[in-house]
């Protein structure tokens, strides 16, 4: 009996004993429909959760920060001037795995412009910044580095501040807004930021449109009596690939300098938002119910089989008289059972693919069933199928022809 | 050479904690073309015989050479293979697979032997039913039948394959008695055609059909 022959048996069979290959059929069906949709929407996801990296700075973008200083400092500890602009400028000198450094002086200062007034952070820092962090103008421009040399009084808006201080944008531009008792005069306002997780969820970048950005120098020269320590550092790699070697040498030069590491050094992005955690989780979830609802199936199935071989003793016993060896009977039964999974699990597909379309659309979330998916759920359907036939045919094979003729 | 010729057959097996002796050295020689009628009542181990000779069953010890060949040792795979060549089955209550239209019934024994295509096994199985009078009846499934026509299609089965001998088991006992003597009539001409007989019965109006009787009795062969 050759292979494609059993398979044909398969099939007829299937046909001949259409309730149980229903049966088998529904749970093959949810099972990999399921899993389907649920990989098809975390691969959505995690591309979402992606453009969210790129969005906050990309892959290759470092953030360096003061670590904390110990309970007993050592001399060198207290001897360093922690991060500063001149390390800023050090690096931008020195590290050659680094296409861009921005310094960051951080603050919170009441702002002023008319009647209106609110507190809010501002930051210093320089045109490097805009690079690194994908920032676009709406109105004017981003600060260059004539103001920085020339510690301007100028002050770069965000999107919600102009609004909120000017009512538009546009009339912002060329207006003088009062940051922590300074007049700064307004060269630019910046896009609105916007980037959501799912319909639902808020803008997770509206902080960036609640602030002003001042030059560095403009901040140490007016708010700080020229001490020019610095909040954090943001560099970015010359190559995406090449944070690690960027961040290798960075801590080399800043060590060198400070003569001890009082600094941490972290990639941006990535990790600690609880949005993209919570639907990673919400994504794990629903994988653990695809995998259940087919592991499920394939009980189902195997308790479908094996009732019926039960039921189809003396018809095996039949089959062993005329010449059937338990091998042929054992390919029967697994043959009957590849079909119905393949069948499963291509019907399982389409459902999964429907059901995927359906979410995506009203959930507005992105969703793609590829190739590989399709691939997966397929092999999937056909293992379990496989794996739950096995016993039932093995039991078929190794009937006795006498006691299983015997059997009533 | 005869057929048949099994020597000093016993069988035992273990029923629980009880041995059961079902055969206690039984001698059967059986010649091409003979149409023997193997009679005894239930438990005497006439079954037992038959699966034997049938080669559904191995023998515990003794000697059996069927068509020349040498069975008694075989097992599995080896004696399915022997059962799908040599022997073709009538059972009593027919054996048909419900599902499966009457001609695919009949050609089940050449897929399992395997090397004819589809059509080449359906074509065979029809002409054999045409020749049991079955011609109009190929496309029918078993259910539709009536229980005469169900045990001629068994022995289209068991015929298809052209094997050396046919054992039948009871053929007559789940039919009336017009279906009976039809299907006794049938074996006559297969007989007739030049095939070996082997049936078991209980039934001694049955049982005159065939050339000579052998009686088992307690397991052996009665004189």
């Amino acid at each position: 009996m050759s292979l494609l022959e059993a398979l044909l048996v398969g099939l007829a069979e299937a046909r001949r004993h259409l309730g149980q290959t229903l049966l088998s059929l529904l749970g093959l069906i949810l099972g990999t429909s399921s899993i389907v949709t649920v990989l098809a929407l975390f691969g959505g996801q995690s591309k979402v959760t992606q453009d969210y990296i790129a969005e906050v700075g990309g892959f290759g973008t470092v953030i360096v920060r003061d670590r904390e200083q110990s309970q007993r400092p050592t001399a060198r500890e207290l001897a360093s001037d922690r991060l500063t602009y001149r390390d800023a400028r050090y690096l931008k000198e020195r590290a050659t795995t680094l296409s861009a450094v921005a310094p960051g002086y951080f603050s919170e200062f009441e702002y002023r412009a008319g009647g209106i007034h609110f507190r809010g952070p501002v930051i210093g820092t320089t045109p490097d910044y805009a690079a690194i962090n994908d920032i676009t103008p709406l109105v004017g421009r981003y600060l260059s580095d004539l103001d920085v040399w020339r510690k301007a009084r100028v002050a770069v808006l965000g999107w919600k501040y102009a609004d909120s201080l000017f009512g538009t944008p546009d009339a912002a531009l060329g207006r003088r807004v009062d940051i922590g008792g300074r007049s700064f005069t307004v060269v630019g306002v910046l896009e609105r930021e916007y980037f959501s997780f799912a319909v639902w969820a808020g803008n997770e970048l509206e902080y960036r449109n609640e602030r002003a950005y001042i030059p560095v120098t403009t901040a140490f020269n007016q708010f700080t009596g020229n001490d020019d320590r610095l909040s954090f550092l943001t560099l970015k790699a010359a190559s995406p690939t090449g944070a690690r070697v960027a961040q290798q040498q960075v801590t080399a030069l800043l060590r060198f300098r400070h003569g001890v590491e009082d600094f941490d050094i972290t990639p941006s992005g990535g990790g600690g938002n609880s949005d993209a955690d919570f639907f990673l989780l919400f994504n794990f979830i629903f994988l653990v119910v695809g995998v259940v609802s087919l592991v499920a199936g394939g009980v189902v199935i195997a308790n479908i089989l094996l009732a019926s071989v039960v039921e189809r003793v003396r018809e095996f016993g039949t089959r062993m008289a005329l010449g059937a060896t338990g091998f042929q009977i054992f390919a029967q039964v697994l043959a009957q059972v590849v079909v119905v999974a393949v069948i499963g699990g291509a019907l399982g597909l389409t459902l999964g693919w429907a059901l995927t379309g359906t979410v995506a659309y009203f959930m507005k979330m992105p969703a793609a069933v590829t190739p590989m998916i399709a691939t997966l759920a397929i092999v999937t359907s056909l293992t379990v199928g496989f794996v739950a036939g096995l016993y039932p045919a093995f039991r078929a094979a190794r009937l006795s022809p006498v006691e299983a003729l015997r059997y009533a | 050479m005869p057929l048949i010729e099994a020597l000093g057959l016993t069988k035992v097996y273990q029923l629980g904690r009880v041995e059961v002796r079902a055969l206690r050295g039984v001698d059967v020689v059986v010649e091409r073309g003979e149409y023997v009628a193997v009679t005894g009542p239930s438990g005497s181990g006439k079954s037992t015989l038959m699966h034997i000779l049938g080669c559904l069953d191995s023998p515990t010890s003794g000697a059996y050479e069927l068509d020349g060949k040498s069975v008694a040792g075989l097992r599995g795979r080896a004696l399915a293979h022997v059962r799908n060549r040599k022997v073709g089955f009538v059972f009593q209550t027919f054996n048909l697979m419900p599902r499966m239209t009457v001609e695919e019934n009949v050609a089940l024994p050449l897929q399992y032997r395997g090397g004819h295509s589809r059509q080449a096994r359906l074509r065979r199985a029809r002409t054999l039913l045409e020749r049991f009078g079955l011609g109009d009846r190929i496309g029918h499934r078993p259910d539709e039948l009536s229980g005469g026509e169900r045990q001629r299609v068994a022995v289209a089965r068991a015929l298809i394959g052209d094997p050396a001998i046919l054992m039948v088991d009871e053929p007559t006992g789940n039919l009336d008695s017009e279906a009976g003597a039809e299907i006794l009539r049938a074996f006559r001409e297969v007989h007739a055609a030049g095939n070996t007989i082997v049936m078991v019965t209980h039934d001694a109006a049955v049982a005159a059909e065939a050339d000579r009787g052998i009686h088992i009795a307690d397991g052996q062969v009665a004189a």
